[in-house]
């Protein structure tokens, strides 16, 4: 196999304040091939978002990235200096933000913010960047994009402002896109258009994406590729076939059965339940020692909370960090 | 085709305004005593005849009603009437005082505007800074100051003790006799212009660095950073567009009200300015300059009010007039 676009490497993002140190990244590590699409999933607080945001070294204060490795076409992303990484945003990787209704400046029209983007990293005039933009406008499926351009962003539906979101992340031909929760914020038909056109779109475009969604149902629609977080650790990460029809993590596990099915009956105490993971995230402040899940974990040992398991390969291309699962480890200082 | 009614809807408020506003002035002033009477106890050989002439002439024999609606009368056809004390037209008097009031007030408002944009987006680039923190600590200390006290030690410092700046006037008087010179007229501003610089400062400063340190949470300041926009275009482009929206009201403050607090620092510098006049005026009774300066004083918060709606327009497209 060829070297992926992307590899990430026991990537850590620690904030620290003077009364306290918090890190919602520790030892993450996640590759995407060209063209394919990983699914990074995870409660909110897992450090995926934070995971993206590390990607583009946007980190915000007084967060900053404190190891790790990102392999980005060959390079370091972390040994570049700040001006060629700002040349890098928007360019080679872009980012489609959670809420369409906050990622658009609400003073600048649509061909005003978009063509700024343009005109910046390809060195075009005003009228050229524009047309690139009306051009994306249209790849989007927004009709008359000309008229579009001139429109401010409250003048547009909310579907129709991840669609202008999305656009913008493909201005300049990027190849690798973020997109955070992309359809958390919108109504649930115009989720299911808006997926469809992300998948189209990076089809057509050969572009890889990164999906980080806390929804198992869309990285099922979306995902070649699945990485499972838990408090800023990876589970597992594993083919979209392979998580679903045999997943090993029991935080895995105990995921894909908390979501409700169509083909079953849940009813309290009748027949069947809809399996919940019990009790919450760990406070970030203090985590569990050891594996962070085994306080909620239905098959942990005593073992669990000594030693720190390692993101361990049990089959081709199927890693797991479960000491049950025979994943290596390390002792945690006591 | 909207925005010509709005004006003119405001125009017709603010004549609603003056004129509410300039009878309570009237009516309160007349209270007060009557100016010949005040004239004539300072000027021990005035005779009885020259009183009584005067009192003729501004129409003192008449109720007090009657002379307010012919005052209103006359300002309707643009005639403020003129100064008892002066004795000179109250339109060119307004106009020439006036001058000087704007020409200390426009550069204290517009500097103030142009180092509070600098200090407030430097400031909170480095939320919870010393930087941020030593700020803040003299912004808030600037705010709470009064006016008058600043002005006092600037004077003590630069005109006393250092002898740099003049401590009063416009003009030195060698230059008023001899010839005019601009560089008398700048030397003599440059105290008055800092007294009121640093206290629209502070205050302007608190203001949109609260704002700006909103602002750069928001996620579309992520979104262009994200885009790999340059920091000096998403800080003055994206950022501070949008901070200054709710700074643009007090702007509109000090613009209108720049008459109504000339008074503290006319006094404090001896400035030749509106604020001294009307002080001068209140003391005399002279009622037609103080009428006279009261509706400009209005008219101005009209206008700046007015000003400030339609530069909301202007920038935020989310805004609409009516």
């Amino acid at each position: 196999m060829t070297a992926p676009l992307l590899d990430v490497e026991a990537l850590s993002i620690e904030f620290q304040t003077p009364s306290r140190k918090v890190r919602p990244v520790d030892g993450v590590d996640f590759a995407i091939g060209r063209n394919q699409t990983l699914g990074l999933v995870g409660e909110s607080g897992s450090g995926k978002t934070m995971s993206s945001l590390g990607l583009l070294r946007l980190v915000p204060r007084p967060g900053r990235i404190v190891g790790g490795r990102i392999g980005f076409d060959g390079q370091d992303l972390l040994a570049l200096s700040e001006p060629e990484m700002a040349a890098l945003r928007g360019r080679r990787m872009a980012m489609v933000f959670q809420n369409p209704a906050y990622s658009l400046n609400p003073l600048l029209t649509i061909g005003r913010q978009l063509g700024e983007i343009v005109a910046w990293h390809e060195r075009l005039g005003r009228a050229d960047a524009e047309a690139r933009v009306a051009d994306l406008l249209g790849l989007v499926g927004i009709a008359d994009p000309g008229a579009r351009l001139r429109q401010f962003p409250h003048e547009l539906s909310g579907g129709m402002k991840q669609r202008v979101c999305i656009a913008r992340a493909l201005l300049c031909d990027p190849w690798l896109i973020l997109a955070d929760e992309p359809t958390t914020n919108l109504d649930v038909t115009i989720q299911a258009q808006i997926l469809d056109l992300l998948r189209s779109l990076k089809e057509r475009l050969h572009t890889a994406m990164l999906l980080v969604t806390h929804d198992m149902g869309v990285v099922a629609r979306m995902a070649d590729r699945i990485t499972v977080m838990y408090a800023g650790r990876v589970c597992e990460t594993a083919d979209a076939r392979t998580i679903f029809r045999a997943p090993l993590h029991p935080y895995t596990i105990a995921l894909l059965e908390s979501v409700p099915r169509a083909d079953r009956a849940y009813d309290r105490g009748r027949r069947e339940t809809l399996p919940v993971i019990g009790g919450r995230l760990p406070d970030m402040t203090h985590p569990p020692a050891g594996c962070r899940f085994h306080p909620r974990c239905p098959e942990a040992i005593a073992e669990c909370s000594r030693v720190l398991p390692l993101a361990t390969p049990v089959a081709p291309g199927h890693v797991v960090s479960c000491i049950r699962r025979g994943s290596a480890s390390i002792p945690v200082a006591a | 085709m909207g925005i010509l009614r709005f004006i003119l809807r405001r125009l017709m408020f603010a004549v609603v305004l003056i004129v509410g506003v300039s009878a309570i002035i009237f009516f309160l002033v007349n209270a007060i005593g009557n100016p010949v009477a005040m004239l004539a106890a300072s000027q021990p050989n005035a005779t009885e005849d020259s009183v009584a002439e005067l009192t003729r002439y501004y129409h003192l024999d008449q109720p007090a009603w009657l002379r307010y609606l012919l005052w209103l009368w006359n300002l309707a056809r643009l005639d403020f009437g003129s100064s008892i004390t002066y004795n000179q037209p109250v339109a060119q008097m307004l106009a020439i005082w006036g001058f000087e009031t704007l020409k200390i007030q426009i550069p204290a408002i517009l500097l103030a505007l142009g180092l509070a944009i600098l200090i407030a987006t430097i400031a909170s680039r480095r939320q919870g800074s010393r930087l941020d923190f030593g700020v803040m600590s003299t912004a808030l200390l600037g705010q709470s100051l009064p006016a008058f006290l600043m002005g006092v030690l600037l004077i003590l410092v630069f005109a006393y003790w250092l002898g740099i700046f003049p401590s009063y006037g416009a003009y030195s008087t060698r230059t008023l006799l001899l010839h005019s010179s601009l560089a008398d007229g700048l030397w003599h501003m440059v105290l008055p212009v800092a007294m009121l610089t640093f206290f629209n400062t502070a205050t302007l400063t608190l203001l949109l660095r609260a704002n700006m340190v909103e602002v750069l949470r928001h996620d579309y300041i992520m979104a262009a950073r994200a885009s790999g926009l340059p920091e000096r275009r998403i800080i003055f482009g994206h950022a501070l567009r949008n901070a200054i929206i709710p700074v643009l009201t007090y702007l509109g403050i000090l613009f209108g009200l720049m008459l109504a607090t000339a008074p503290v620092t006319e006094t404090v510098f001896t400035w030749p300015g509106l604020g001294f006049l009307y002080i001068n005026a209140i003391q005399q009774l002279d009622y037609p300059v103080i009428m006279g300066e009261s509706v400009v004083i209005a008219a101005m918060l009209v206008l700046a009010t007015l000003a400030t709606d339609i530069a909301y327009v202007l920038i935020d497209p989310r805004i609409r007039l009516d």
